[in-house]
């Protein structure tokens, strides 16, 4: 294990997950450090997705415990581990597509009641996402693919976090917009933010990441550094073997 | 002589009642993928709370509105509450189901307290009209004119404005999205659901006070228009609604108009097949945007069939059999006749709605296709009963097909909409069509049940009669579902779209089902219409069809011996039990929701 700090702020621990009769996870353990950008790799369907649903609590493990800040995150519902700091730039955005683009950011600010400031951290995004000021009256569903994964991240920022899960979020971008994605995920990690990062394209999550865990059909096959992984071929193997398995 | 203007009026106040139910059914089905056929219910409650508070408490104006809004809101709630939060995780026919089965509790518990006699509900306002153009209008057209808008702008109000008008609007774009941003979905659909039963509550109030009457069969015409509007203006779509009740007013207002009154309905009804075959998401969904899910997949609670051996089967029939040889008293005989014509109607909708998963909601049309077929060969035709009902089986299946075929595109809960409005505008039909069905009056002196030339008058001969075509029904079925045929329906069901990759061709498959199932119904009607020696439009209603619905639910959907002791259970055990009729209908709502709460799959299990 390689976390540097000695209580990670999340953990999962001897995770075993159901979908009915198929297993989609076997024994899974994760650690995420305080301040940390760790990063979860696997190939299609090794059961990165579900990973995040178990943290966000929209999927409940047969076996095993999440944690976060030293308290179980199991008993909770969703809006409730929302509540207590972790917010989440789900897989393809899922944005509001009919509402506008303020009130997808407003939407992140959900669980605040401190109207001002929430308003203060809506010009705060505007800074960090220039982009977005021209189109907060544009219905989400209008923006282009990179745009909307702005406004996601904006959503996700927007309920001040101690932590971010993002699934893929470079999924489906231009290079342009990859490379400012992965940007904003750093900018974002040194105000203070921890990011959980699910991702395909092991190459470029691992240049931002602290830690990166290798999951393979379910089974945690490879951890480290990022720094050590980058370089390890068995990270490109296990890649392979994943999506053959799929 | 009522001016153009007059209709115009009536239609688009008649539409301001129908939005003021159908914006609530559009709030319930965006949030919940829910068509909630309590609506009517609730609606139905509200008018008479508006009774109690008017005649009774004397209750003035503005208050009498705020106390059936209040009133129905909590109904709402405790609908929400202990009714649908506890289905969540449950198979997704499962909330439709328990709205049903609360429909039928709620209307008649409102029929027991309140008797079934009609009603006067004055509106307490000047009865004057002032003229407007060549036509008039009245104080209670302005009355429901400024409720409607005062609603519209407040729901506007609290979507657009409130947080928790956010948290609706966003769980209804994408539920699982909402909930990462911290939404309580419990507290949405609480809100939804107070809000469509404030609103329908009134509106049942306002209609009670239009026509000067309520009574109890309002319930199910005002689920019905709201659905019918709410699926013209798109499913989940709030303005929509609005603009879907307004044209099914003008288009009834003017139906009224140039054809007469009895028409009214059947244009509701033609209208919601039109838009649901043309355009299943509505009028006004714009073509980018994805459909509302139309709620596929398995429909039905996966179990293991209980395995009953082949000689208690035989044990069991036999013992029926020879029943009658026992000093039986004429009762039994004849709540078993009227449980093995249940039986065959069940057998048919099992079919349909268990194995190939089309849960048809308008089964009793099939019986009364059968039904006058039967009783018109026979009268008109003099052709012999044994064979007239075998033309009203036939009459039923090809027909009852035809009908239906329209609707085969659809899936899930749109099947059961086309379904209901198929069974409707049968009956609709039955009653405009007078030359061929005798419109009101019904079908008189249709002749006794007869075989080769004997009549079957005797309960001991009839009660043989149904049970031997009931065993043989059910023996043919059960052949069916063992055969590569069977298989094949059960793959449509489990997996349409597998299905279809395989090759496997929808239409023919549901058609061959329906073609079965509409001459076993078509039987058991053509056989009760000259039990009866009179039938009329409304012998074989929609409570019939939920009854079936009910029986094969409580066999377990698509087991054809679960078909049979459900229907046994449910005709014989409110005899045993002695119930007052009026108590087997409240009955029959809660086996539906208990059953689909805690024993979806049914006695024997699905199959
Ligand atoms: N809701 C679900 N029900 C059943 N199986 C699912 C569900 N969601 C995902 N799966 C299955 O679980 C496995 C892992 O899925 P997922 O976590 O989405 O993988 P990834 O994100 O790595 O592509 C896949 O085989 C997928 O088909
Ligand atoms: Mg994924």
């Amino acid at each position: 294990m390689t976390t540097s700090s000695p209580e990670p702020l999340l953990a999962l621990s001897g995770v075993n997950t159901f979908y009915g009769q198929a297993q989609v996870h076997f024994d899974l353990s994760i650690s995420v450090g305080r301040g940390h950008i760790v990063c979860l790799l696997g190939g299609n369907a090794s059961g990165k997705s579900t990973t995040m649903k178990i943290i966000l609590g929209l999927v409940k493990p047969r076996s095993g415990d999440v944690s976060f800040d030293g308290a179980s995150l199991l008993g909770l519902t969703t809006p409730q581990v929302v509540r207590r700091g972790i917010a989440s730039v789900p897989e393809a955005r899922r944005l509001f597509a009919d509402m506008s683009v303020r009130e997808n950011i407003l939407m992140g600010a959900f669980v605040r009641n401190d109207r001002d400031a929430v308003a203060q951290d809506l010009d705060r995004m505007l800074t960090l996402f220039p982009r977005l000021g021209q189109r907060l009256s544009q219905r989400a569903g209008s923006l282009s693919g990179g745009e909307q994964q702005m406004v996601a991240m904006a959503r996700a920022l927007m309920s001040r976090p101690r932590m971010i899960v993002m699934d893929e979020p470079t999924m489906g971008l231009s290079p342009l917009y990859v490379d400012r994605v992965l940007e904003l995920i750093r900018t974002i990690n040194q105000d203070g933010v921890s990011v959980f990062m699910v991702e395909q394209n092991a190459s470029l999550a691992l240049e931002i990441a602290h830690e990166a865990y290798v999951l393979q059909t379910g089974r945690i096959v490879l951890s480290g550094p990022a720094r050590a992984l980058k370089d390890d071929p068995r990270v490109r193997d296990a890649y392979l073997g994943g999506s053959e398995a799929a | 002589m009522s001016s153009w203007l007059d209709y115009t009026i009536n239609g688009l106040i008649v539409g301001n009642v129908y939005a003021l139910v159908a914006v609530g059914l559009a709030l319930i089905f965006g949030v919940s993928r829910l068509i909630n056929f309590a609506q009517g219910s609730i609606y139905l409650v509200g008018a008479y709370i508006g009774w109690v508070a008017v005649v009774q408490l004397h209750t003035p104006l503005p208050l009498t509105i705020l106390v059936v809004a209040v009133a129905a809101a909590l109904v709402g709630l405790i609908i929400e509450r202990f009714g649908l939060r506890p289905l969540q995780n449950s198979v997704r026919i499962a909330p439709l189901l328990a709205t049903i089965g609360i429909s039928f509790v709620l209307d008649q518990l409102v029929m027991l307290t309140f008797s079934p006699n009609p009603r006067a509900l004055p509106s307490q306002l000047p009865d004057v009209r002032f003229q407007v153009g060549n036509g008039t209008i009245g104080p209670l057209d302005l009355l429901i004119a400024g409720v409607g808008i005062t609603s519209a702008l407040l729901l506007f109000v609290f979507l657009r404005y409130s947080k928790l008008g956010w948290a609706v609007r966003a769980t209804a774009q994408d539920r699982d999205a909402a909930m990462q941003m911290g939404v309580d979905v419990n507290r949405v659909n609480q809100a939804v659901f107070g809000i469509a039963a404030a609103l329908g509550g009134v509106s049942g109030m306002l209609v009670g006070m239009y026509y000067n009457q309520i009574d109890t069969a309002m319930s199910l015409q005002a689920t019905l228009k709201g659905v019918v509007a709410e699926v013209v203006g798109g499913a989940g779509n709030v303005p929509g609604a609005v603009i879907g009740s307004l044209l099914l007013g003008l288009v009834e207002s003017y139906g009224v108009a140039v054809f007469g009154t009895s028409y009214r309905n059947l244009f509701a009804f033609l209208l919601l097949v039109v838009v649901l075959v043309l355009r299943p998401n509505g009028l006004f969904a714009s073509a980018r945007q994805a459909p509302p899910e139309p709620l596929t997949g398995t429909f039905i609670a996966p179990s293991r069939p209980v395995r009953i051996p082949r000689w208690a089967l035989l044990v069991a029939a036999g013992g029926f059999a020879i029943l009658p040889l026992f000093p039986v008293s004429f009762y039994v005989l004849q709540t078993l006749i009227n449980a093995w014509l249940l039986g065959m109607l069940a057998l048919s909708l099992t079919l349909v709605a268990g194995t190939i998963g089309q849960v048809s909601l308008g089964h009793a049309a099939l019986l009364a296709i059968g039904a006058y077929t039967s009783a018109l060969l026979s009268l008109t035709l003099s052709v012999p009963v044994g064979l007239a009902i075998i033309g009203g089986g036939l009459m039923s299946a090809a027909l009852g097909t035809l009908l239906i075929s329209p609707s085969f595109r659809l899936r899930g809960h749109y099947v059961s909409i086309a379904t209901l409005a198929i069974g409707e505008i049968v009956s609709l039909v039955i009653l405009n069509w007078e030359s061929v069905t005798r419109g009101p009056i019904g079908i008189s002196g249709i002749p006794p049940l007869s075989l080769f030339g004997y009549d079957l008058i005797s309960p001991t001969s009839i009660y043989w009669f149904s049970l031997a075509v009931m065993v043989v029904l059910a023996l043919l079925q059960a052949r069916l579902l063992g055969s590569h045929l069977g298989r094949s329906f059960r793959a449509i069901r489990d997996d349409d779209i597998a299905a279809r990759a395989y090759g496997l061709s929808l239409n023919r498959y549901k058609s061959l089902a329906f073609i079965f199932g509409g001459f076993a119904a078509g039987v058991s009607g053509g056989i009760a219409a000259h039990l009866y020696s009179y039938i009329n439009h409304e012998t074989f209603n929609t409570q019939q069809s939920i009854l079936a619905l009910t029986v094969v639910i409580l066999g377990g959907l698509g087991n054809v011996v679960g078909a049979i002791v459900g229907s046994v259970a449910l005709v014989g055990l409110p005899e045993v039990f002695r119930l007052a009729a009026e108590y087997r209908i409240l009955i029959y709502g809660i086996v539906l929701l208990l059953l689909v709460r805690f024993r979806p799959q049914g006695l024997l299990g699905t199959i």
